[in-house]
């Protein structure tokens, strides 16, 4: 089964990463999406300015060259005026000037002067007309029944203006379909008279052509309308001169907007505008022609002008969405890889947690608190462990039991978890077996027993085993492959060791103890090769002379490890800590010949120890300066007592000691006698009968009753297995 | 401790210079056989320059005073400092012996 191990904190923090994920995506859509879009509205402008920009300029040359006719055709006009002045009152001269105008102007398809009704008293009408026939010249007058010349209104229209008009676009039927228009101007005689109008007709075929031929793009058309709305040139030619704007725009279905252009270009206006039409946009673009009264226009649907742009718009589009895409792919990978990596974190954490744990797990199982050295004048310890891992395979262990200080500095074999687990066996099994031992070797020898036996992996540990009599300074320890630690007394020398195997290499190996004496302020410095081995960046080694040199000086014991720790961090600078470092400091500080208050000697099981034990009471009792009666019989108690223990409370033949303590008070001195030998308690033996005679007198018993008698009290007392009499005598 | 075991006749004469304590009394078991064998007798324990004495000393006292009365000798103690006098007092010795 799987088992999620991500936090409720983690998910929060994976649900806030989603969003942010899916925030990201959202923003650069838009920001691409806006950009295209900006991109896409100034393309557009400018290819709208750019098609409009290539409409007017083609309607401006359009215009240009219908201009040109338009001039050509009015000069021909007003230039034939003075003529037409004064033929006027030759009329059938008229002939000839409708004649020259014709010849004369090759646009000119024909002319005509119309003489206003009345004006010649001897012609009511006259309105000699000359055209280009299909056999040359033909002359005919317009003054007929059916025409009505003067109601036409190329006639009406320039003498109501009083100026040259150009007429609505017409077919001329005769002259074969031909689309024509005219131009007329009225003609004024001497009196300012009008007296008739001079017109030129001419083809707009031409026209045609010209207005057909704007192509701005290839499916854009132009047009062009009368004044009156009628269609001179439309691509739909079934319209031309048969149908006018306003009839189109009646069937269009938004009729407002082209009523409005229509409008607009009937108006004589230049502009554009947008219109719909069978489903397509279309621009339209149109602009007046002076004079005529005409309007252009050109139509380009919107398609044409925007196609390549919407071609690149729809590709730009698409690659977004690929973008975008691939952008949410990504980010979905990173998010998965984030997961992951979050809970390879959780995983890392954890073991780190544990690790922790089990770091202060082993730092708990070495005292780190001296409070019984605080509390001791006769000693000054300090101890330290510096693991290179989480956890180490270092140990030191203290205690104190029967003033004795039980100490033992070790190094497991390898580093980590392995070794600390190797390093708790030896720890827990230093303290089960020194409990009821207080020969060091003993005690490694039951060690390195139980470790052979057991040790399937092949670890072992050096390991260095010390038992310090506080009382008397005597050191009995043992070494197994452990570094000999460092006496300080006045010089700094190396504890002579036997070196021996480790622990848990061989089992059944003898050890042998071996013992010094330490007198006041004599020091012990134990370490293992983590301090000695400890290397800098050039991978050279601290060195046993360095810590010499450091360890130079009376300090105590927590300013010692303090300069050593310094030492080591300074030499190994920034090079990372190889091995584990353990330090252990012992400050001896008792008086073991002569104390304060509290005197103290102890005697082996031996009879012949006895003069000390004078020797030792006489010194008690000089300093108490007691007389030279009570110095012997307090003597004489202490022997009879002490001897008591030699002779019975050990097996025979066990060598044993046993303690003598006295404590000088004010008004009496208190003597303690100390042994470790079978329960015995000589207060509860009989008194003797000092009455008896001499058969009856026995030969023992003798001694415990001298000490009854000397001493002012006497206690018995069986306390963590020793035997305890306290002897009082009141000076 | 120094034993000086003086033969007269019937009458053998100890000197008894030192202390006599624990170790001395067993280092002087030699001379207390002699003087045993000599329980028939007056045995004169002089203890003038006699310092000290355990019960091992007192021990070897009785010693020589139960073979006396077994024999039909003497003990005699003679010149006792008031040290060692002192100890014979808390062990009812006073009674026990002859004292010069």
């Amino acid at each position: 089964m799987k088992r999620s191990v991500i936090s409720t904190s983690d998910k929060k923090q994976i649900r806030h990463s989603a969003r942010m994920g899916l925030l990201l995506v959202i923003v650069a859509a838009i920001t691409l999406e806006a950009t295209a879009l900006v991109q896409l509205y100034f393309s557009q402008k400018g290819i709208r300015e750019e098609a409009s920009m290539r409409a007017e300029s083609q309607m401006e040359a359009t215009r240009n060259r219908i201009m040109d006719i338009v001039n050509q055709t009015e000069a021909s006009v007003r230039n034939s005026v003075w003529i037409a002045q004064w033929a006027l009152n030759v009329p059938d001269s008229l002939y000839r000037v409708a004649q020259r105008i014709v010849e004369d102007n090759p646009v000119v398809m024909g002319s005509t002067v119309a003489l206003v009704p009345g004006y010649l008293r001897s012609r009511k009408l006259f309105s000699p007309y000359v055209y280009e026939g299909e056999e040359g010249l033909v002359f005919r007058s317009l003054a007929t029944e059916e025409y009505d010349y003067p109601s036409q209104e190329w006639f009406t229209k320039p003498i109501e203006l009083d100026a040259g008009y150009w007429s609505e676009p017409y077919i001329d039927v005769g002259g074969g379909e031909v689309l024509m228009t005219t131009y007329s101007l009225p003609i004024k005689d001497r009196f300012n008279r009008t007296a008739a109008v001079l017109t030129a007709d001419i083809s707009l075929n031409w026209l045609t052509d010209l207005v057909g031929s704007v192509k701005v793009y290839p499916s854009a058309y132009s047009m062009m309308i009368s004044r009156n709305g009628s269609f001179m040139v439309c691509p739909d030619t079934s319209l031309v001169m048969q149908a006018s704007v306003q009839d189109v725009v009646s069937q269009m279905e938004d009729t407002a907007t082209f009523g409005e252009l229509s409008r607009a270009m009937l108006s004589g206006n230049a502009g554009n505008m947008t219109v719909s039409y069978g489903g397509k946009r279309s621009s339209v673009y149109f602009s007046p022609v002076e004079r005529t009264g005409w309007s252009m226009s050109i139509v380009i649907p919107e398609n044409e002008i925007f196609g390549s742009i919407r071609k690149i718009g729809t590709i730009v589009f698409v690659l977004q969405i690929i973008g975008i895409g691939m952008l949410i792919l990504i980010l979905g990978s990173l998010f998965k890889s984030q997961v992951r990596y979050r809970e390879l974190n959780e995983r890392k954490d954890r073991m780190a947690r544990e690790l922790q744990i089990a770091s202060a797990i082993q730092m708990s199982m070495i005292p780190k608190i001296f409070p019984e050295s605080k509390e001791r004048y006769d000693l000054d310890m300090s101890a330290t462990i510096v693991p290179a891992k989480e956890v180490g395979g270092d140990l030191y262990d203290f205690y104190i039991r029967d003033e004795k200080l039980f100490f033992c500095v070790g190094d497991v074999s390898g580093k980590g978890i392995p070794a600390s687990l190797v390093m708790a066996v030896t720890r827990t099994m230093f303290r089960t077996v020194s409990a009821h031992e207080e020969s060091p070797k003993r005690i490694l020898t039951a060690m390195n027993n139980s470790m052979a036996d057991m040790n399937e992996n092949n670890m072992f540990v050096t390991f260095f085993c010390g038992v310090l009599d506080l009382k008397t300074g005597h050191l009995r320890s043992c070494n197994a492959g452990h570094n000999a630690p460092l006496t300080l007394t006045d010089t700094i020398q190396p504890l002579p060791v036997e070196p021996n195997l480790p622990l848990g290499i061989v089992g059944g190996m003898d050890f042998r103890d071996q013992e010094i004496a330490l007198c006041y302020d004599d020091a012990l410095f134990l370490y293992t090769d983590g301090l000695t081995e400890a290397e800098n960046i050039a991978h050279e080694q601290f060195g046993e002379e360095r810590v010499e040199v450091v360890l130079h000086g009376r300090k105590s014991a927590d300013a010692h490890l303090d300069s050593i720790r310094k030492a080591v961090t300074e030499y190994v600078g920034d090079a990372p800590q190889s091995d584990d470092l353990t330090l252990l400091f012992i400050h001896y500080l008792g008086h073991p010949d002569q104390s304060s208050d509290v005197r103290r000697i102890v005697l082996h099981n031996d009879i012949k120890e006895v003069p000390s034990l004078a020797e030792f009471v006489e010194s008690v009792a000089e300093e108490k300066q007691v007389s030279l009666e009570v110095t012997t019989s307090l003597n004489l108690a202490l022997e009879e007592a002490v001897v008591n223990v030699m002779l019975y409370a050990y097996p025979e033949g066990t060598r044993a000691s046993v303690e003598v303590e006295a404590t000088i008070e004010p008004d009496s001195l208190i003597f303690k006698i100390i042994d470790s030998g079978k329960p015995f308690d000589p207060t509860a033996a009989p008194d003797v009968n000092l009455n008896a005679g001499v058969e009856e007198r026995p030969i023992g018993g003798l001694g415990i009753h001298l000490v009854r008698t000397i001493m002012d009290e006497v206690s018995y007392e069986r306390r963590d297995d020793k035997n305890i009499l306290t002897m009082i005598k009141k000076i | 401790m120094e034993v000086i075991i003086t033969k007269q006749e019937n009458e053998v004469t100890a000197q008894l210079r030192g202390r006599l304590d624990t170790p001395a009394s067993q280092d002087i078991a030699n001379d207390v056989e002699t003087l045993v064998g000599a329980a028939g007798g007056t045995i004169i324990l002089d203890c003038t320059e006699l310092e000290y004495i355990s019960s091992s000393g007192l021990r070897i006292f009785l010693t020589l005073r139960k073979a006396a009365a077994e024999k039909g000798g003497t003990v005699i103690v003679r010149n006792i400092t008031p040290a060692i006098r002192s100890v014979f007092m808390m062990t009812g010795f006073l009674n026990l012996f002859e004292i010069q």
